[in-house]
């Protein structure tokens, strides 16, 4: 089981601020954060290509998509920022 | 107009608060061909006043208010001003930057800038109506001593009986702390302030409770057409930018606090680590969610960063990226309602939050150190509105913390942990995890200031993904993005503009090849971009898409400006303040960090995780032209025009 958390503006759009999953690649959550997402918020526009531009860091280091995942780790998916 | 140049108001007045007189300052056009406005108008004003030997509260200390040519012309985010003078936390020649209305409205009142000198001999504030300067006693209005909106509200009273009925109008106000001389007092224009490096307290030092300006001139910008055609193109670039367009109208700059958590640059129990555990109760996506209730924005800015939330019924401006990491984070406090109130207080009080809440923080280190017994300890928070008003009366441990974190560990020790530059306490951006923004905070002309500083972290995890702890590139990057936000800010303009600077695509698509190939080829970039610090000129051109600012200059004042002489007067301004402060005996023993951050690896398995600054320092120095002490040299003043 992956431990999902999400930040920035796709958790605003989501309503999604975090969810557990089986999955073998970050690449796999893309369809289960979509479905989770419509499902909490039907109204919300959020796309694969939003998921996508997300920051990705596992167990706190950034990955690629592609990236392999194990049970327990804990996936960071964040919209990039920057500005303060 | 005495002058040829759209943009400007034509009129620049000096004010000696001792003899209640008002004089006319001579600023020719030759000197804002060179010194443009703001910030490097007000450097340019003080060196002419300055010899070193001033102190920032004596008669001889001047404050120069002073706008930019796009101030108020309907360029985006132009409402901005700058306050200069001599920073009490500091020594030597510092500036503070403003929103808020009071640029707009000092511009309406025919001036381009004020300059006040000497003392007010009573508690005064001032009421301007064009060419009317009226001194009113604070005293006997029943100013001094109130709270912030409360001043404001009953100035705005005052000045509309002496006006004689309703006006758009600006202000300027100080609360208890700058009456006080807490030395990181602010000064508030509308819920804008100019917050750092103490200029409040310059004003307190002067007697002066604030001022409230209005008047009926008409702006002129050199092609109308031209001016409001770009502008309107600007406006929906900006609108349309993921960054200025979304981003930071949705979570404003805190949302910042989660790209820093996962970064390592959350600054955490006063700089000892860069993570928070609790950083999801304090972050922005919190904030927007649960108690932001609506955007607000400066003058004429599409942008919109500001919060708005509830304490006590009331909606209030919310706490922005620094607040919450350092009043979160860095004092191990997850409790957001609580840093809510806190930066309403503080704003009430008239407060700059950032040296507040770090100064805190190294108290309650030197406590837990048992250098110095003072009650306080991190993640003990009841007690904290109480002990902001005692340091805005100096009242108690109040009156020592009033001090600032400098001070303070001259007298109990702890200077390794005393997170300042030049006496300035450090934003929460954890420089060990952006050794670039290292440099900045290190250099910066008006001490640990993360904008002044250049604003690396941009570059080093919070837009792109350039290796944070390399050293290479960083010096070049640095002068160029200061030299770039420095003329800015002399223009009139928010800093935020410029991030339309960064296309889109790098922002929205940071797993894309294009992007990794740009955050891997930016460490190589460090020659290519000397070539480019030291012959600016060079880049005789505009690059309107991402870089509107040198159109619309060209469009409203009518001065021709090319990307390359942008940059070159940028870095005029940026070498004359230092160019000032070296008479204060300011140099490269200057330009250091606290010990925790240069010589303790933030990760203990990690040496790199700390920021190399002396090789940095080389790098930049050589870079701008300064000698090895951190000197302009006499060739790069003669360069620059500073000299002539």
């Amino acid at each position: 089981m992956v431990h999902v958390r999400l930040f920035g503006l796709f958790r605003l759009d989501s309503g999604l601020k975090e969810l557990y999953a089986e999955v073998e690649s970050v690449k796999e959550l893309y369809p289960i954060l979509l479905a989770e997402a419509r499902k909490r918020r039907p109204e919300t526009t959020v796309t694969a290509r939003d998921i996508d531009g997300c920051v990705v860091l596992v167990n706190g280091k950034q990955s690629k998509k592609s990236a392999r995942l194990c049970d327990g780790d804990e996936v960071m998916l964040m919209s990039p920022v920057c500005g303060g | 107009m005495a002058t040829k140049y759209g943009g400007y108001m034509g009129r620049v007045v000096e004010i000696d608060l001792s003899a209640r007189t008002v004089r006319e300052y001579p600023w020719t056009d030759k000197d804002r061909e060179l010194f443009i406005g703001g910030k490097i108008m007000g450097a340019k004003i003080l060196c002419d006043s300055f010899t070193g030997k001033e102190k920032p509260f004596s008669e001889d200390n001047r404050i120069v208010i002073s706008t930019g040519p796009l101030t108020g012309t309907g360029a985006p985010s132009s409402g901005r001003f700058n306050i200069s003078t001599l920073s009490p936390q500091t020594g030597f020649i510092t500036s503070s930057n403003c929103g808020g209305s009071f640029g707009y409205y000092l511009k309406r009142a025919g001036l381009d800038a004020l300059i006040l000198r000497g003392r007010c001999p009573v508690h005064t504030w001032l009421c301007i109506e064009n060419n009317r300067f009226i001194f009113r006693s604070a005293d006997r209005d029943g100013l001094w001593g109130l709270h912030v909106t409360e001043s404001q509200e009953r100035m705005a009273l005052l000045a509309e009986q002496e006006w004689g009925g309703k006006r758009g109008f600006g202000q300027l106000v100080i609360g208890p702390a700058g009456e006080n001389l807490v030395l990181y007092a602010s000064v508030l224009s509308g819920e804008r302030a100019a917050g750092r490096t103490g200029v409040g307290a310059v004003f307190g030092w002067k007697n002066l409770k604030g001022i409230c300006v209005t008047g009926n001139h008409e702006f002129h910008v050199f092609n109308p057409e031209k001016n409001a055609e770009w502008n309107r193109k600007w406006f929906r670039y900006l609108r349309r930018h993921p960054l200025t367009g979304n981003q930071l109208p949705r979570l404003g700059t805190a949302g910042l606090v989660s790209s820093m958590q996962m970064r390592g640059m959350l600054a955490t129990k006063n700089y000892t680590y860069g993570r928070y555990d609790d950083f999801e109760q304090v972050n922005g996506e919190t904030l927007a969610e649960e108690y932001n209730i609506v955007n607000r924005g400066c003058l004429t800015c599409p942008i919109k960063c500001a919060r708005s939330v509830n304490v006590d019924g009331r909606e209030v401006k919310g706490p922005e990226l620094e607040t919450l990491g350092l009043l979160g984070g860095g004092i191990l406090n997850r409790d957001l309602e609580k840093i809510l109130r806190w930066n309403h207080e503080l704003d009430e009080l008239g407060m700059d939050t950032i040296s507040c809440a770090s100064t805190l923080a190294y108290a309650m280190e030197a406590n837990e150190k048992g250098l110095w017994d003072n009650g306080l300890a991190f993640g003990k928070t009841d007690e904290l509105s109480q002990l902001f008003e005692d340091i805005a009366y100096r009242r108690g441990l109040g009156a020592e913390l009033a001090l600032g974190s400098k001070r303070l560990s001259e007298k109990y020790g702890g200077k390794e942990f005393a997170i300042h530059a030049k006496g300035l306490e450090l934003a929460a951006y954890e420089p060990r995890r952006a050794v670039g923004q290292g440099l900045g905070y290190a250099v910066s002309n008006r001490g640990g200031c993360h904008l002044n500083g250049g604003y690396l972290v941009i570059l080093e995890g919070l837009g792109l993904f350039t290796n944070p702890q390399t050293r290479h590139a960083k010096a070049d990057f640095t002068m160029l993005f200061q030299d770039l936000m420095e003329m800015i800010g002399a223009t009139g303009q928010c800093l935020f503009t410029s991030y339309g600077f960064f296309p889109g695509f790098l922002l929205t698509r940071p797993n894309g090849a294009v992007t990794r190939t740009v955050n891997a080829a930016i460490p190589y970039l460090g020659w290519a971009l000397r070539v480019v610090n030291w012959f600016p000129l060079l880049l005789h051109i505009h690059v309107p898409v991402v870089f509107p600012q040198t159109k619309a200059f060209e469009y409203a004042v009518g001065m021709p400006m090319t990307f390359g002489k942008y940059i070159r007067c940028g870095e005029r301004g940026y070498t004359l303040d230092r160019y000032v402060s070296t008479r204060f005996g300011v140099s490269s023993k200057d330009d250091t960090l606290p010990r925790r951050l240069t010589d303790v690896p933030q990760d203990p398995g990690d040496p790199k995780s700390r920021v190399p600054l002396e090789d940095m320092k080389k790098t930049y120095y050589r870079a701008r032209g300064w000698d090895k002490n951190g000197r302009p040299t006499q060739r790069t003043l003669r360069k620059l025009k500073i000299l002539s």
